[in-house]
């Protein structure tokens, strides 16, 4: 892995983990577009559970189900976090009532203490690390689509760790945004996979 | 009878070119017969036929020209009109793009005629509509639905010598079925130049069947999916590629062709498997062998293995760039393969199979994204098999990020005119749903 950039996905043992299986690749090939960064194209899968988590600087963890970490899952998530590693966890039924947001939300009360997940302002540092979001996070076609909540959510949430974000939690369903094969971005006219790089940009540099 | 022979036409044509005084003069004549038949609510509501003639005049000195039009062609009538184009062109501003009338050309014999079109009779149009509202009312389902057949002809003759003829035979046939429940739409279309290729009663039978099944429709969740687009739905996507081929909107820097720099003008811009070629002289969709300016028609390679081998040049833009024209083709023509519909489904772990797209409309001409809806039988498929009907969704796709995940081209079938396969596409996106049956 040397010193290049590695993107992580966690396995958890409640619910399915395994989503959106092209997004990584996509994301990483915008990194490759528009930053200096060295990457690794190599998505890296590894248990919560097991140690290597603390080897990786950034972790991406999705589902639609249950997430009910395990004790060993939970003491990881908790180290992991609390030691300045970074999380994003995105919501894949963008529905704030939905199975995953619930537990999900539940799990971190439970570890964090139930006012540690808020909402961050429109104005944080990701939205203008490197490409500028003037209106916070950028929409989803997923958003609008009469299913779910049919909710545009206009914030991201958080839990920060003495003022750095160490947990970026969405129920935008940004892996289902970019789920497809990144030699199809050439013929968008609005790459809509920049924010991501905002997401890596951030937790690489803050 | 409004259909003259070469040599009628060619009469009528020359009279009225003997009395031009202008710098230039070409003449179009077309006639047609043509028979209809409409039924709704299992009944037919009209059927008539229709006999049309028009003669074209267009003259013009230097690069003012005027047109008219007369369907009367006795001697002074045909005087009275070339004098009207005349004037017109006298009174009109220089146009900076006209381009003087060709000269002879040599043509293929065409083959978009067939007889047995022509003699379509009423009660032949009459067994159509039956053949639908039989069937539809033994299935408690309502029919509406539309034939259209026509036999015709189009002549050219200019002052520079330039005569061409066709004569050709179309008929259209489009049936919706709706459930009497209101709950479940199908619909089919055909079309031919040989009307002995077209069967009214299978082709109601498939779109009877698709209302039936696509009864109570489920919701599912709007997303990505692998889809069967028919071939109607497939066109739907593929006309807005068709129109894209325009040289000048390419090199003005206004179409999805253009780029920086230039055209994609030799770039790969689809999976390698498109072909996507026109050919007037192609058996399952001929058309006439030259166009409205003259020019002949001749195969042309559009798309081959993915790449784009040509782009469209009017006369005026492919000498302004010191270029051969490349004339606009008549049909569409999206090389195929052997898997029919059931192999296609056969072979899908998960997915959707379309019958039809409508009301598409462009989000954005540069990357030929395009929005509409799914309508009149959208099915879910489940390990090979159709499970049960979805409700219909919106769709925001481009038919270039269509071709680039191409997972399957299948048979071919005509639709409007053109030759277009099944397609299995994958991540075709589905971005809402739509309550419409």
């Amino acid at each position: 892995m040397g010193n290049a950039f590695f993107f992580t996905r966690l396995q958890y043992e409640s619910g399915d983990w395994d989503v959106d299986q092209r997004m990584p690749s996509n994301l990483l090939n915008s990194l490759v577009e528009y930053t200096t960064l060295a990457v690794d194209t190599k998505e890296n899968i590894i248990a919560l559970s097991s140690d290597d988590i603390f080897n990786c600087p950034f972790c991406y963890l999705s589902g639609h189900k249950l997430v009910q970490f395990t004790k060993k899952e939970k003491e990881n998530f908790k180290k992991y976090v609390t030691n300045g590693g970074f999380v994003f966890v995105d919501d894949c039924n963008h529905d704030i009532d939905g199975l995953f947001a619930k537990s999900f939300e539940r799990q971190m009360d439970d570890i964090f203490g139930d006012v540690a997940l808020k909402k961050i302002p429109n104005n944080h540092e990701i939205y203008t690390i490197f490409f500028e979001f003037e209106d916070g996070p950028p929409t989803t076609s997923q958003e609008l689509n009469g299913w779910g909540d049919d909710l545009v959510h206009e914030y991201l949430k958080a839990i920060e760790i003495n003022g750095r974000i160490g947990v970026l939690y969405s129920n935008k369903d940004y892996g289902c945004e970019w789920d497809y094969d990144f030699r199809n971005k050439r013929w968008y006219k609005i790459d809509n996979t920049r924010f991501g790089v905002n997401i890596v940009m951030y937790a690489l540099t803050s | 009878m409004a259909i003259y022979t070469e040599e009628e036409a060619r009469k009528i044509m020359e009279k009225a070119l003997s009395f031009s005084t202008a710098d230039a003069c070409e003449i179009n004549l077309q006639g047609s017969e043509s028979g209809n038949i409409r039924y709704a609510r299992n009944s037919v509501s009209t059927s008539g036929h229709r006999s049309n003639q028009t003669l074209v005049v267009q003259s013009n000195f230097g690069k003012k020209s005027g047109t008219a039009t007369i369907d009367e062609f006795d001697d002074a009538s045909l005087q009275r009109v070339v004098a009207r184009a005349e004037e017109l062109a006298k009174l009109s501003p220089d146009n900076s793009e006209f381009m003087e009338p060709l000269g002879p050309q040599v043509y293929d014999e065409a083959i978009n005629y067939v007889e047995a079109t022509a003699n379509i009779t009423p009660e032949y149009r009459a067994n159509v509509a039956n053949s639908s509202i039989e069937p539809a009312v033994a299935s408690d389902v309502t029919a509406a639905g539309f034939l259209d057949d026509s036999a015709g002809f189009q002549a050219m003759l200019n002052s520079k010598g330039l005569f061409a003829y066709n004569k050709s035979t179309n008929l259209e046939f489009t049936v919706t079925m709706r459930t009497n429940d209101g709950t479940g739409s199908g619909w089919v279309t055909r079309d031919f130049n040989d009307v002995t290729k077209f069967d009214a009663a299978e082709a109601s039978k498939v779109a009877i069947s698709k209302s039936v099944m696509s009864r109570e429709a489920k919701a599912i969740e709007p997303g990505k999916y692998t889809v069967i687009l028919e071939p109607s739905a497939g066109l739907g996507l593929l006309s807005g590629l068709g129109r894209a081929i325009d040289a000048r909107q390419a090199d003005e820097g206004r179409s999805f062709m253009s780029k920086e720099g230039g055209t994609k003008m030799g770039d790969k811009i689809v999976d390698e498997r498109v072909n996507l070629w026109s050919d007037p002289l192609n058996k399952e969709v001929p058309v006439a062998t030259w166009n409205g300016e003259g020019q002949p028609l001749k195969k042309t390679e559009w798309i081959k293995n993915g790449v784009v081998q040509n782009l469209a040049y009017s006369r005026f833009w492919a000498e302004k760039k010191g270029v051969e024209p490349v004339p606009y083709p008549s049909n569409l023509i999206l090389g195929g393969g052997d898997a029919s519909l059931e192999d296609l489904i056969k072979s899908t772990k998960k997915g959707i199979l379309v019958t039809r797209l409508w009301y598409i409309r462009s989000v954005d001409p540069q990357t030929l994204l395009y929005t509409g809806l799914t309508r009149d039988g959208t099915f879910y498929i489940e390990n090979g098999a159709i499970k049960y009907p979805v409700k219909n969704f919106r769709f925001n796709e481009s038919p270039i990020i269509m071709l680039n995940n191409l997972e399957t081209l299948g048979k071919q079938v005509r639709v409007e005119g053109n030759l277009i396969p099944y397609m299995k596409i994958r991540d075709f996106t589905f971005t809402s749903l739509s309550d419409a049956v």
